[in-house]
């Protein structure tokens, strides 16, 4: 559903053919986009701290679940976390502190958020980022030969294979990845690790340790850029497709081209703006990408951390990875409209 | 990728939330304060009962208000200090004087004045009135020359851990690597520990975040131990060479509770829409007779349970009340109607019973938990039993988060939840207190005399005398069936017995063997070739030679599942194929 | 011709116009292999979802009156065996059709009719009225999906409208911004601009003229938006949000993965569900592809 989620934002990002008023300068571009860009961030700023005051559940009662404990105890940890004061005041005290960068306390580990985010983060930049270029470069490769090969057998094979892909859940995939490669399979013992970050007895600093943490990421980097590199190769397909169809290329082609270079050299790099813009905005997507990966190969990421702080709930802990997941799409939109903007000069029109 | 042999490694299901004693919640942070620290007072093996431990002896003054620890010397903590009845002092102190450090730990000091320590090896403790609960004390011992210098408003963000070296400590095995919230901890071994060396070189939890996974690595050798399991699991792994998988009992029980009647604490007003039906106890007391126990168990809790009777689970035999035959509720729709009968709930003409003025009952709503699967099965085959003795009931589900809300809102008819038991009854007591009521009471339940026992049993320090008022009251509830116990649920877990070896169950026989009260079984685990007979302990879980037929199931899967995506994308490819024969035919 | 046959007044000459479009596009859709494939497989599952009742008795689904044992294996009398609870998994996952093809259409709806309605003003309106929306589109589509969707989730409670509103208030954005461009295109065309200085209202203009051409575009957005908003639903039970009270394909995974079906080796359990789920979506994309082809003459050349 990322990719979906996702795939819906490429259509945003061409978007900007306002087309009123004479063409505007591309300082004036930037500057549109820079201030759409902070309203968004203020809009997010306000949703965040009520849509999850607003979730069900007291933090104090959750925590002290299932054993017996006294009014007072309870009232003395709300009074800790500044849950009994007016909500006005709390949203306050949120505003004045995210402003000085302080994303407040988790009331579950007794950390600053700050702190577990940079923790908990770059196993979720790790996963989501090889996985993310890995399916960019293999699903461009895949939708460009296929476009140019269009109706040939590679097409078919990859378009078949890439559209059953992308109708599949990713963490059913997953599942049955672990199934088959990390359990073992028939003679074959499994052949990956079933889960977690790293084994007990690596030091995840020394470069043993590091290789080991990357053999626990193999699987479930498998797993994303199967899911990831689909739609990544069905829109380069139908991108380049479009551009083939392009009378400038008839052009180029009739000034004696050879097609190689037209592909080269026309085609390609304006086929390459949409999915660009795909790949920028799914690293936005980091944490509803890793949410269920994270959870089925018990990964310590922030999808996890994000998703289990909902059951207490942990509000600082939510507040700090909503807002921090949608910074990172506002920013990679914008840095998208901008590649779009230097690129195409047509969308600054 | 197996772990290495002198290291003990178990997969826990959730993360340790803080190795600051004052700090965490959960399951795992206990266990690993049990391996960090000792306690003064310990606890048997057999049933959880006082056990010698930094304590050696102890004995309370005539009228209950001074108790007295003898403390054992020569007890070191990890840097070499030593350590005296002073830190056992300070802890306590430092609990009593309130503030965040009496949060996880202050009820098990209620009533107790001040903790001191005269000279090294005695700590005393002046108490207000008499404390039942005593002497169990499960508060890890902390060592006062560290924890001076942690100030009471830096108890919340001081985190305990490895800093440079470990973490002081004084039990069996000391903090190495690891932080809380992170996905993997280390243990070493303390050589010196008082009651003698652990028999491997370190413990290493891993966290799992789903139970599969965990299963899996216990399979392949990447873990030793896997605990928190389903009955369908152990089973699962059961028949597995090299692995014994258990269901042990654990003190916890759940229970059908009613809302009897929620009133508002401060101003004692009715609160909520609870059914007046339900504040009647003869009523609650007939629809035990509509629960078939048997079924339940079988059907929600895969055979892996007990059927309920009281709120004290079988565990702990010496406090329990068994309610004799002619009280004890059958699975009886007949008794269950004549009861209500009885009482004036009379079948009306459309089949439904009326309240005794003739009033329609309306329909009862039942609450289950979305946590646990089982929850929700319970309700349902209680709502069809009820629907049998002419009641209507309807089943919703919800987060445990907002059930609790809509419990201390009132809107309830029932629900289903459970609650742990400690070896000393006196909190599951609390929980029907008049007082509990807005707090931890979620049944509503208010009994004068109830709370008149419950006081004099806290208060009484002859322990025959005590038993006697806990059973009066636990028959009390049976009775008034605030709460109709469903089930005494047990714990699964799983040891590769061909690695490791002599694992005591807790209690003695039947119970789990980790994630128990104190470390014992820490220090008695050792590897599987070096397992002897245990040091003489006949129940431990041994070195194990169990055959069983190498199960292909998991192949299985993958075959299937290989061949249902080979489909799949053989299936996507022929229909690509087919769309490029149109797209031909267009061109 | 016959003189006395009244002239067609405006209204019959459109509809005529209309079928004739519609006639000419199903000709196409016709055309069109893969989708063609794809109406086949919805069909199947369109036929066992409406024939539930007669395929698997409904009472199969209580726990309370399952008759099977734990995780059985297939046999002749449970096809697919059973699942934890002892009750058929063929039983479930016949019903789980209905679930699942349901609020899938449900929070498309949804999803459509806020994403039409936005889209529309905001590209056909001038002024703040339309940067308003525009923006608040725009916000909408830098909120994470998947946690706000667990968070709504969470907050409504776990019901089967509820799910679909929730993946319908989520993903609506896309659908806003796809008709926002095409009504801005279609807003710069002659006719409009005729329909305009013949002095017809924006009510007019915008039902009459602008809905009518975008239709299309919204038709083949709203399969493809079906797909997406089951893969939610999936995704959302298997994460423990569903509706507790019924089986859906999603659901039922959540049971298989909660049990540890993998370990078990009950793949009758994990895999049948799964399966379900990627031929539906892949049915609903292929027949959104199609029709995105015949209705978009540019894609349509190629």
């Amino acid at each position: 559903m990322t990719t979906l989620a996702a795939a819906a934002g490429t259509e945003a990002a061409p978007e900007p053919a306002e087309a009123s008023g004479p063409r505007r300068s591309f300082g004036r571009y930037l500057a549109g986009k820079v201030l759409g860009a902070l309203g968004s961030l203020l809009f997010v700023l306000v949703v965040n701290f009520f849509l999850f005051r607003v979730l069900p559940g007291d933090p104090a009662r959750s925590l002290t679940r299932g054993r017996v404990v006294s009014k007072e105890q309870m009232d003395a940890f709300r009074e800790q976390y500044g849950l009994d004061q007016p909500l006005a005041q709390q949203f306050l005290t949120y505003l004045k502190n995210t402003a000085q960068g302080d994303l407040g306390v988790s009331i579950r580990y007794n950390v600053p958020v700050s702190e577990l985010i940079v923790d908990r983060m770059w196993p979720t930049i790790a996963l989501v980022g090889v996985s993310t270029l890995l399916a960019t470069v293999i699903g461009v490769y895949l939708g460009m030969v296929s476009a140019w090969r269009r109706g040939g057998g590679f097409d078919r094979f990859s378009t078949g294979i890439t559209l059953t892909l992308y109708s599949m859940p990713e963490w059913w995939l997953g599942l049955l990845l672990i199934a088959g490669l990390s359990v073992g399979f028939g003679p074959l013992p499994g052949i990956f690790p079933t889960g977690g970050l790293n084994s007990i007895d690596a030091d995840p600093s020394s470069l043993s340790g590091m290789l080991d943490s990357a053999w626990h990421l193999t699987l479930p980097v498998i797993t994303l850029t199967l899911a990831y590199l689909a739609e990544y190769s069905l829109i380069m397909r139908s991108s380049l497709l479009d551009e083939l169809g392009e009378n400038y290329l008839t052009t180029a082609r009739a000034k004696g081209l050879r097609d190689v270079e037209v592909r080269r050299r026309h085609a390609v790099p304006n086929a390459l703006l949409p999915t660009t813009t795909l790949a920028a905005l799914n690293i936005g997507f980091v944490v509803s990408g890793a949410i269920t990966i994270e959870t089925i190969f018990s990964i310590p990421g922030l999808g996890l951390l994000s998703y289990e702080a909902l059951s207490i709930p942990d509000y600082d802990v939510l507040q700090g990875t909503f807002l921090l997941a949608s910074g990172a799409v506002i920013v990679a939109n914008l840095v998208a409209n901008l590649i779009y903007g230097v690129l195409d000069p047509r969308v600054r029109t | 990728m197996a772990a290495d042999d002198d290291t003990f490694t178990v997969a826990i299901l959730d993360e340790v939330d803080s190795f600051n004693p004052f700090n965490g919640y959960q399951a795992a942070s206990y266990e690993a304060w049990a391996l960090m620290y000792d306690f003064m007072v310990g606890y048997t093996m057999e049933d959880m009962s006082p056990a010698p431990a930094l304590a050696t002896e102890w004995e309370t003054s005539d009228d209950g208000l001074t108790w007295t620890f003898d403390i054992r010397e020569g007890v070191t903590w990890s840097d070499g200090e030593p350590l005296t009845a002073h830190d056992i002092a300070y802890t306590y102190t430092r609990i009593l004087d309130g503030g965040p450090e009496a949060g996880n730990w202050g009820t098990y000091l209620t009533s107790v004045e001040t903790a001191t320590a005269p000279d090294d090896t005695t700590v005393v403790l002046e108490l207000e009135k008499p404390n039942a609960v005593l002497p169990l004390l499960p508060i890890p011992i902390l060592p006062e020359h560290v924890w001076k210098d942690v100030d009471e408003k830096d108890v919340k963000s001081y985190r305990n851990e490895p800093d440079g070296g470990p973490v002081v400590g004084s039990g069996p095995f000391r903090l190495v690597e690891g932080t809380a919230g992170g996905s993997s901890y280390v243990f070493e071994a303390n050589p010196g520990y008082w009651r003698g060396a652990p028999h491997v070189d370190r413990v290493a939890f891993v966290v799992y975040k789903s139970e599969d996974p965990a299963i899996q690595a216990i399979i392949k050798g990447e873990v030793d131990f896997v605990d928190d399991i389903t009955p369908i699991q152990v089973e699962s792994l059961q028949n597995r060479e090299g692995i014994h998988a258990q269901n042990g009992i654990s003190p916890y029980f759940e229970e059908i509770a009613f809302n009897v009647g929620a009133v508002d604490p401060e101003s004692g007003e009715p609160l909520g829409d609870g059914n007046p039906a339900l504040q009647d106890p003869a009523f609650r007391y007939a629809l035990g007779y509509a629960l078939d126990l048997d079924r339940i168990v079988e059907a929600a809790y895969q055979g892996a349970a007990e059927p309920g009777t009281t709120f004290i689970p079988s565990a702990y035999g010496s406090f329990r009340w068994e309610p004799p035959e002619d009280l004890a509720f059958t699975f009886d729709l007949d008794k269950a109607g004549e009861l209500l009968d009885e009482a004036g709930y009379t079948m009306g003409d459309d089949g439904l019973r009326t309240m005794p003025d003739g009033s329609p009952i309306g329909t009862l709503r039942l609450f289950a938990r979305s946590e646990e699967e089982r929850s929700q099965t319970v309700m349902e085959f209680f709502q069809e039993w009820l629907g049998e003795i002419g009641i209507e009931a309807e089943v919703s589900v919800m987060e445990s988060n907002q059930l609790t809300d809509v419990v201390l809102e009132g809107n309830f008819d029932a629900f289903h939840w459970g609650w742990f038991v400690e070896p000393d009854p006196d909190a599951i007591l609390s929980v029907f207190l008049c007082d509990a009521r807005g707090g931890s009471s979620d049944s509503w339940y208010c009994n004068e005399e109830y709370d008149r026992l419950y006081e004099s049993q806290n208060a009484e320090v002859d322990d025959a005398k005590r038993i006697e008022t806990i059973k009066q009251m636990q028959e009390i509830i049976y009775r008034d069936a605030p709460y109709l116990v469903v089930a005494y649920t047990t714990y699964g877990q799983a040891v590769r017995t061909d690695r490791f070896a002599c694992f005591q169950p807790q209690p003695d026989p039947g119970g789990v063997l980790l994630v128990q009260y104190g470390s014992f079984n820490y220090t008695l685990l050792r590897p599987a070739d070096e397992a002897g007979d245990c040091d003489g302990i006949e129940s431990a879980v041994g070195a194990s030679s169990t055959s069983g037929e190498d199960d292909e199931s998991s192949n299985t899967v993958l075959i299937i599942g290989g061949a249902a995506l080979a489909v799949l994308l053989v299936g996507g490819v022929v229909v690509a194929l087919r769309r490029r024969s149109t797209a031909d035919a267009r061109e | 011709m016959s003189t006395t046959s009244p002239p067609l007044s405006a209204r019959q000459i459109a509809r005529r116009r209309r079928t004739a479009a519609w006639r000419r596009n199903w000709a196409l859709f016709r055309g069109h292999r893969a989708g063609l494939v794809g109406l086949c497989i919805l069909a199947v599952f369109v036929v066992v979802a409406l024939a539930a009742p007669l395929l698997a008795d409904g009472e199969g689904l209580k726990v309370t009156k399952a008759t099977g044992g734990v995780l059985e294996s297939p046999s002749g009398e449970f096809w697919l065996g059973t699942d934890e609870s002892g009750r058929s998994v063929l039983t479930m996952l016949i019903w789980g059709t209905r679930i699942s093809l349901l609020v899938g259409l449900l929070a498309t709806a949804i999803s459509m009719v806020i994403g039409t309605v936005v889209g529309l003003v905001a590209g056909f309106f001038e002024g703040w009225t339309s940067r308003l929306l525009y923006r608040l589109t725009e916000w909408f589509l830098v909120i994470p999906f998947l946690p706000l969707a667990i968070i709504l989730a969470v907050v409504l409670g776990r019901s089967l409208l509820n799910i679909a509103i929730v993946i319908g208030v989520t993903s609506w954005p896309a659908t806003a911004l796809l008709i926002r461009s095409q009504t801005l295109s279609i807003k710069e065309r002659p006719y409009l601009e005729r329909a305009r200085v013949l002095g017809a209202g924006r009510w007019h203009q915008m039902t009459r003229h602008v809905l009518p051409n975008v239709m299309p575009m919204v038709f083949a957005n709203t399969t493809l938006t079906v797909a997406v908003a089951i893969l939610s639903e999936t995704t959302l039970s298997f994460l423990g949000l569903g509706d507790p009270g019924r089986v859906s394909w999603g659901s039922m995974l959540e049971g298989a993965f909660g049990v540890g079906a993998m370990t078990t080796g009950s793949w009758w359990y994990i895999v049948p569900p799964g399966i379900c789920v990627v031929l539906v979506v892949l049915a609903f994309t292929l027949i959104g592809q199609a029709l995105e082809e015949v209705f978009n003459p540019r894609l349509r050349e190629r």
